[in-house]
Order: C-alpha cells, then structure tokens, then sequence
C-alpha cells in the first residue's frame, strides 16, 4: 500500500512538472516567432501585392493587429481551451490548424510503426549477433553495417530503393500512400469509424484488396526509414548486450555451467533490452513528429512536411499548434516511460 | 640636351601609357529567394544573372538571398533592404494591362519594389487601362515599353515553359495560357483519367483562392459568366449567352457599364437555380470578406466596382444592378477596358447562396458546389482530389455548355466521368508516376534535368512530351531609390545574357523575354532585343565608363576577350 501510495504520489508530480514545461515551451515558441524576420501577411498573395488597405484588413483579420501581450493572451487561452485557430500561412491559409494535424498525423504514425517495425527486425538482431561475437569477423560487419546505414543520407537511400523497386522492377509504388480514387472509409457511411491510417481502415472496411494497397505503398518509405533507424539501434543493442554479458550475473550464470547460449538470449538479451527500450520509446515519439525527409522523399503528406511548410512560410498558428501537439505527445510518451522506469525500479523514486 | 630631354619625355608618356590603370568597378548586390518560392533552381539562376553581369568586366555582383517572407518584406517600402532582385509574376487576368500597371504605375512600382514613377507614363498606363480602341492600346503600350527600355526599372528575363507528358493516346491535351482544362481531356476507352502533380491547393472557395491550382480546380468545378476558349485566352459565352461588347451594346460607350444576359434555367450541380441575384451576391460576397491572402482587391480596386478601392462591405446600391432573373449590369466607378477578362477570373465564379457568408467555405466533398462540367468528389488535402462529372449525361440533366468547344470538333464536355488527381510533394514522383504509367498525364511540375530525361525517352516509353509558353514571366528589379543612375541599369541591361540562362538553368525549356509583356500577348513590343541585345559588353562597358566606372588593363583585355 505504502508503495502504490509512493507511486502515485510520484506519477502526479511528474504531471504537474510538465504543466509548467508545456507553458515555457509554448511561450519560448511564441516570442521566437515574433522575433524572427519576415511578413506572414505580405507573404500571403504571393508575388502580386494588393492595396495596403487590404493588408490591412488581413491583419485585423487575422488578430495581428493587436498588441503583442494581448495576441499571447489569446494565443494561451485559446490553445488551452482547444482552439487552435486557423493558418495565417500562404500554404494552408485559413484552414483549421487541429483539421491539418488531423488529416496528416496519421500518415505520420503510419510511417513511424512501419519504420520502427523494420528497425527493430533488423536492428535488434544485428545488435545481439555483434555484441554476442564481440571482435570476431561478424561483429565488425555488424558495426560497420550500423555506421554505414546510420550516415547513409535517408533521401539518397529512398531514391536508389525508388529507382530499383518502383521504375525499373516496378515491384512497389515509388511514392505515395494509395492508388485509385477508393481511399478507404473516405466514402460517408463505409465505416463505423476512421482513423485516416490506410491500413487499419483498410481492416475495419473487411476490404484485403485496400489493405494490399496501402501496404504495397507503405513498404519502400518504411524500409527507408527502418533501415536508417537500425544503424542507431545495432549500435545501441550491441553496447547493451556488451554491458550485460560482462556484469556480475552472467559471469555468475558461466560459472554455473549455463550454456553459452542461454546465457546469450535468456539473460544477457532480456537484460540489454531494458534500457533499449527506453531508448527505442523517446525514438519513436521523435517519430511522431515526421520524419520530414522520408515523408518528402515518398510524398507522404504527414505531419513532418506540415511543420517543414509551416516554418517555411512562417505560418506563426501552424507552428504554434504542430508544437504544442508534439510537445503533449512528448510529455505524455516521456511520463509514461518514467512512470514505467519507477514501478520496474523503485530507486527512482526515492 | 633636347634630344636627352625628349627621351626622357618620350619614355615617361609611354610609361604612363602602359601603367595600368586602377580598377574602379560598380559594386550591387543581387538578392534572390532561396526557399523554393520559385521552384528549385533559384539559386543557380541568380549565379547565372550574376555571372553574365561581372563576366562584362566593370561591375562585381554578390549574391544575397533570403526565404520568401523576409524576401517579400526586405523589398518594401519600408526596408528597402535590397537594391537589386530577381522576382516573377503570374498574371491575375490575361490582359496586357496585367503586365504593366502592376510593375510601371507609380502604386504598382511601390508595392513592387522598383520605386519606379513617371506621371507620362502613369497617364498612358490609365488611358490604355479606359481604352477599348485597339489603336489607342496598342499607341499607349508601346510608349510605355519604349519607356520602360530606357528606364529600365526592370530588366525582362524569360517565360517559363509550360509542360505536361501524357500516355500516347490520350487526346485534347492541351497547354492553355490560363487554366488547364481537364474537361476537354479524352482518353478514349476509359470513363477515367489518372493524373499527378506537385501543385497544391490552398482553398477551393472562389472568394479565397488566388493560386494556380487552386484556381485550376475551380475552374473545372465553377463556372463564369464568361469562360476562356479550349486553346487559347479568347474570351468565350460561359453562364452568359455572349462576350459584351460596345458593337452589341454589352459595354456603354464611356466603358463603364457592362451588360450580361445569363442563360435560362441555370443551377448548380446540387440543384439550386443560379439566376443573376446569386451572381450579384457572389461577388458581394467576395467584396465584403474580402478575405486574407484573396483576389477580392482586383474586383473592388482593379474592376472599380467601390469608388474607394476598399473592401469589407457590399457594393454601393445601384452599382451591380439585376433588373431581371437572368440580366446583371456592372455600372464601374471608372471605365476598365479588360472587365470582361475579370468576369472570367475564379474570383467572379457564382456561389449558391447557402455557402458562409461570414468567412472561408470550406473545401471538403458537399462544401464545395459549382455550376461547373465537374464536382468534387474526394479531397484528401495534399493528397488527392476526385472529380466526378457533375450533371449526367441525358437530356433532362446535362451540363449547359457542354457543346461550347463543338465547332472545334471537341466534345460534348466533361469527356471523362471521373478525373483523379493525385497530388505529390515533388516534381520527382510525378516524374516517377509518369514514366511507370501509374498516371495517364502529369501536369506541372517536372524539373528541367527529369523534363530533358523523358523526352530523351518518351519513344521508348509510349509518352508525348508537350512543351508551350506559360504566361509566368520572370525579371529583374532595380530599387531606383539605391539605384539611381539610369547608366548603370542600361549597362546592366546590355550585360544580360537570356541564352546562358536558358542553356545552362532550363536546359533550352525557357522562353527568353525582351520586354514586360510576354510575346504571345497583344500589343507586346520586344524593347529589350532591338535596344540592348544580349551579353554586349561593349555597349555595357561605354556606358559604365561614361559613369565613371572602368577597368585595369588586364580587365580590358579580359572584357575583350569575352565579347569575342
């Protein structure tokens, strides 16, 4: 009870430290905003420059008139009442900001799970095969494979696995998340419910043909992704399991006669996979924030090109709201991993 | 003693003669955007302008460059930051007057960042602006374009131009000066057309959108009153029965009124009626939300429908009359002799009544209908948008104009059921769509290297390559506020030289440009070719030491040696 009680206490003091995080956070964005060069209002008609009375009116619109202290008012009372306003920027202009973060966020977890899933299938593997033949020939093929393909530039990569599979075998679609007019639950009344990933939605439809759709689709970007992330965890798996096959435990184990082996698999790599998965964890939350140059690469319209277009144009409520949804996303993934990190060990939360 | 002397003179004068003199170049920065507001080769473009210009010898050129919304801003009024950049213009009504008030009027020029201003030259561009004698345009345009040569305020450079690759086999596909029309397209034996772009859209709400292809969309969706010929900018009948005129009595003789008779029993694709009030309060609307970032301005300021160029609320009463369901009357605060081309701007395009007459309407599927040959169907922003035929196909329900192209031998219009467009975030996957033959046709944008490399195979993989003019026109600006000396932008002007920008930037996929109006336009007048020519370094060089700029000995052989 003591301990539950402990727990709790610890999990609520995580969350009220990242109220204030979010808010430091929010304002650092927007007073870097405001500082930085450039017209989001001039820049919004392009090359063609309308009467100054309409730039005017554009920016009374837009609530760019008022004094900078009111606008961060209204910024924080809106952004903590959900509004999260519509674009001033030439790229989205006067869409709703959580309607684009809707539209593209899934695109955006799609691409993330199909890149973590290839990482980890042969990221992990290739970890566990170097550290478990440290300095023998496989080992160093396991090292240079995870420094060549964590410095391999990702749109490179992309292009030579378009190149390969998309235009000369055409095996896969070189780009894009679908074929054909029949996105899947677009139709009104298809489904109970739509979560925007194709692939699910593809299941939800009972429909296998979407499903191989949108898979064909999602494999290039993915392997792209995945294989550049494998480099990151080869390297991060082999020094795990390098740290565990040489502690007390193990060598314990040895002189106890366990098998190699068992050794290997049943302890050194369960034990290596603790701090891997932390690792792996706060990876793939990073994730979620867009891997903008395979997104870029595949034409994916996820939410890494959302944010990318939106610095770009300066488009201050874009910015603001793409922000403010990752950092929750962050905050959330990172107090649910310390949360974990302190019921597995309680010293944390002495 | 005297022949001593005279030796000594002798050597002295030849020594002075053969010294070489100090370098005294013109020093300017060229700025240019460097976020790809201008599509990828920015920056090479400007290392080409710089290099033509400090190739001749007299004037060092630097680079500075910035993202578009710093850009936009350095070049106003109030920062004026850049003396000397490169900028591009797409038209907003295919008129001639487009291509000049804009960049030559004492406003436009300030907005635009030249500073240019001339009272005769203000007088003619207004006098061309009210005139719908052809003699009196053609009079005053030319004027202005000989003006504009030896001002030089601006130096024309090039037109993009346009392409699109398509699967042998599909037909009416054609490059049209102001929309591409996905109406005309046929691809005989399928009821679909598969297409792939880079462009994308921003709104397809009429009063808002004043993009490319947002504007490309709409125009399949919505139509207007006057609507603009399969293949060329003529202004053809759309909801109206016929192009006013002064011979028909559609315009007044002071120019200022403007007559259009609409055709009976016209109604959106959703089936409510458009009569001439749905027409008025279409364009009231656009005028009183004058929304951020739209084209409002060219019907309340550019068309003189309010007498002070403001926004935000409705037209004066009595200014768009509708004496009958089916008559609408224009009455302009003061005459504008391209009304008709503005009659055919998206911004004009009849909305149904129930659309928001506070704000934005959005652009999901239901949200958008049109009297168009086409209706949205699917809108994945950024990703995809379906078009299915709007009207159906039988007497009783058929698009109202589908015979307008007929005495061309095309039609009846929409020829395909459904239209998808898939929308890609670079010019390489449309290239990549094309040459796999996900698509039947790519439209905008292929690079020049990808553009090069499917017309090299374009036998072998069964593609036509189309290549026309697009009205986009690209230009450099001087800021004759830092700028002053008419020498230096003349010499700059004989410096630059349109056929290594070509060449070497657009591998030989770009028009060059000898004046602001492009070619193909009426009333063009190519100054630039007769006054300055290309690369002529000579004339460049006269004029910049006539200004007190010149070169060292070895830069003279230098310069010399490059003119030859």
């Amino acid at each position: 009870m003591a301990r539950g009680g402990s727990l709790l206490a610890y999990a609520l003091t995580r969350m009220a430290l990242a109220l204030p995080m979010l808010l430091i956070l929010l304002t650092a964005v927007f007073i870097v905003l405001r500082v930085l060069p450039g017209d989001p209002i001039l820049a919004l008609w392009g090359d063609r420059n309308p009467p100054p009375d309409a730039i005017e009116a554009a920016r009374q619109q837009l609530g760019l008139d008022q004094p900078i202290p009111v606008q961060y008012l209204t910024y924080l009372r809106n952004i903590f009442t959900g509004n999260f306003g519509v674009s001033i920027g030439v790229q989205y202009r006067g869409q709703p900001v959580w309607n684009q973060i809707a539209v593209r966020f899934p695109a955006t977890v799609e691409l993330a799970i199909g890149g973590m899933i290839v990482a980890s299938l042969v990221g992990i593997p290739l970890g566990v095969l170097g550290g478990a033949n440290r300095d023998k020939p496989i080992d160093l093929a396991v090292r240079l494979y995870g420094t060549i393909v964590w410095v391999i530039p990702i749109f490179w990569l992309g292009a030579v696995l378009q190149l390969t599979f998309g235009v000369w075998l055409q095996w896969l679609p070189p780009n894009g998340r679908w074929t054909g007019a029949d996105v899947p639950c677009a139709t009104a009344g298809s489904c109970s419910f739509r979560t925007g990933m194709y692939t699910v939605d593809s299941l939800i439809e009972g429909n296998l043909g979407h499903l191989a759709n949108a898979v064909r689709h999602l494999l290039l970007p993915s392997i792209t992704l995945g294989l550049v992330l494998s480099g990151f965890f080869t390297k991060t798996v082999r020094a795990n399991m390098l740290r565990t096959i040489s502690a007390d435990f193990t060598e314990a184990a040895r002189a106890r006669g366990v098998p190699t082996r068992a050794i290997v698999y049943r302890h050194a790599f369960k034990n290596a996979l603790v701090p891997v998965v932390t690792v792996l964890g706060l990876q793939f939350a990073i994730l979620f924030a867009g891997a903008v140059l395979t997104e870029k690469t595949f034409s994916i319209e996820g939410i890494g090109i959302l944010l990318l277009n939106s610095v770009t144009t300066k488009d201050m409520t874009m910015i603001q709201g793409v922000v403010v949804f990752y950092a929750t996303i962050i905050v959330v993934i990172s107090l649910v991993i310390d949360i974990l990190g302190a019921m597995i060990d309680p010293r944390i939360r002495l | 003693m005297a022949v001593v002397v005279l030796v000594i003179a002798l050597i002295a004068v030849s020594a002075y003669a053969l010294i070489p003199r100090t370098t005294n170049k013109y020093s300017i920065e060229l700025w240019y955007n460097n976020d790809g507001h201008y599509g990828d080769v920015e920056t090479q473009l400007a290392l080409t302008v710089q290099n033509s210009i400090k190739d001749c010898g007299h004037i060092s050129v630097s680079l500075k460059s910035d993202p578009w919304i710093v850009f936009k801003q350095d070049r106003q009024w109030q920062n004026q930051r850049a003396p000397f950049f490169l900028l591009g213009w797409f038209p907003d009504y295919l008129d001639t007057d487009d291509y000049i008030a804009p960049f030559l009027a004492t406003s436009g020029a300030n907005s635009t960042g030249s500073f240019y201003s001339n009272a005769q030259v203000d007088t003619w561009i207004r006098e061309a602006a009210s005139s719908a004698d052809p003699t009196v345009r053609a009079d005053r345009y030319s004027k202005i374009q000989n003006q504009l040569a030896e001002d030089v305020p601006y130096i024309p450079l090039f037109t993009f131009g346009a392409q699109v690759v398509y699967v042998t086999g599909v037909q009416n596909v054609e490059l049209h000066p102001v929309s591409f029309k996905w109406f005309v397209v046929n691809k005989p034996g399928s009821t679909t057309l598969n297409v792939s772009t880079s462009d994308k859209i921003i709104t397809l709400d009429p009063a808002s959108a004043y993009d490319y292809f947002s504007g490309e969309i709409i125009n399949q969706v919505f139509d207007t009153l006057l609507v603009y010929d399969w293949k060329t900018s003529d202004l053809k009948p759309g909801l109206a029965t016929e192009v006013p005129t002064v011979a028909n009595q559609g315009v007044s003789a002071d120019g200022k009124s403007y007559t259009f008779h609409l055709r009976p029993g016209l109604t959106f694709s959703d089936g409510t009626p458009l009569n001439s009030t749905v027409v008025k309060n279409s364009i009231d609307r656009a005028i009183r939300l004058d929304l951020a970032g739209g084209p409002a301005f060219l019907l309340y300021d550019t068309g003189a429908l309010t007498n002070d160029s403001k926004g935000g609320t409705n037209t004066a009463p009595g200014v768009i009359e509708t004496p009958n369901a089916t008559t609408i009357i224009f009455h302009l605060f003061r005459p504008v002799s391209f009304f008709n081309s503005l009659m055919a701007f998206t911004v004009s395009a009849p909305v149904p009544g129930w659309y928001s007459q506070t704000g934005e309407q959005p652009s999901t599927v239901g949200s958008v209908v049109g009297s168009g040959p086409y209706k949205l169907a699917t809108h994945v922003p950024d990703t995809l948008i379906v078009l299915d035929r709007a009207f159906g196909t039988s007497a009783a329900n058929t698009y109202y104009n589908k015979n307008l192209y007929t005495a061309d031998g095309v039609g009846p219009i929409p020829y395909m059921d459904r239209v998808v467009i898939n929308i890609k975030s670079t010019g390489t996957s449309v290239k990549q769509d094309i040459q796999t033959k996900a698509v039947d046709v790519a439209y905008r944008t292929l690079s020049p290297p990808d553009l090069v490399d499917l017309q090299g195979k374009a036998t072998s993989l069964g593609l036509t390559v189309k290549l026309g003019s697009q009205p986009v026109i690209r230009y450099l600006v001087f800021n004759l506020n830092k700028v002053p000396d008419k020498r230096i932008r003349q010499a700059i002007a004989y410096s630059v030289d349109r056929a290594a920008i070509n060449q070497i930037v657009f591998l030989g996929t770009a028009a060059p440009l000898y004046s602001m109006v492009p070619a193909d336009l009426p009333y063009s007048v190519p100054v630039f070719q007769t006054r300055y020519g290309d690369a002529n370094c000579a004339s460049a060089n006269a004029l910049l030491g006539q200004a007190g700029y010149y070169l060292g000995f070895h830069g003279e052989l230098m310069a010399i040696a490059r003119e030859h």
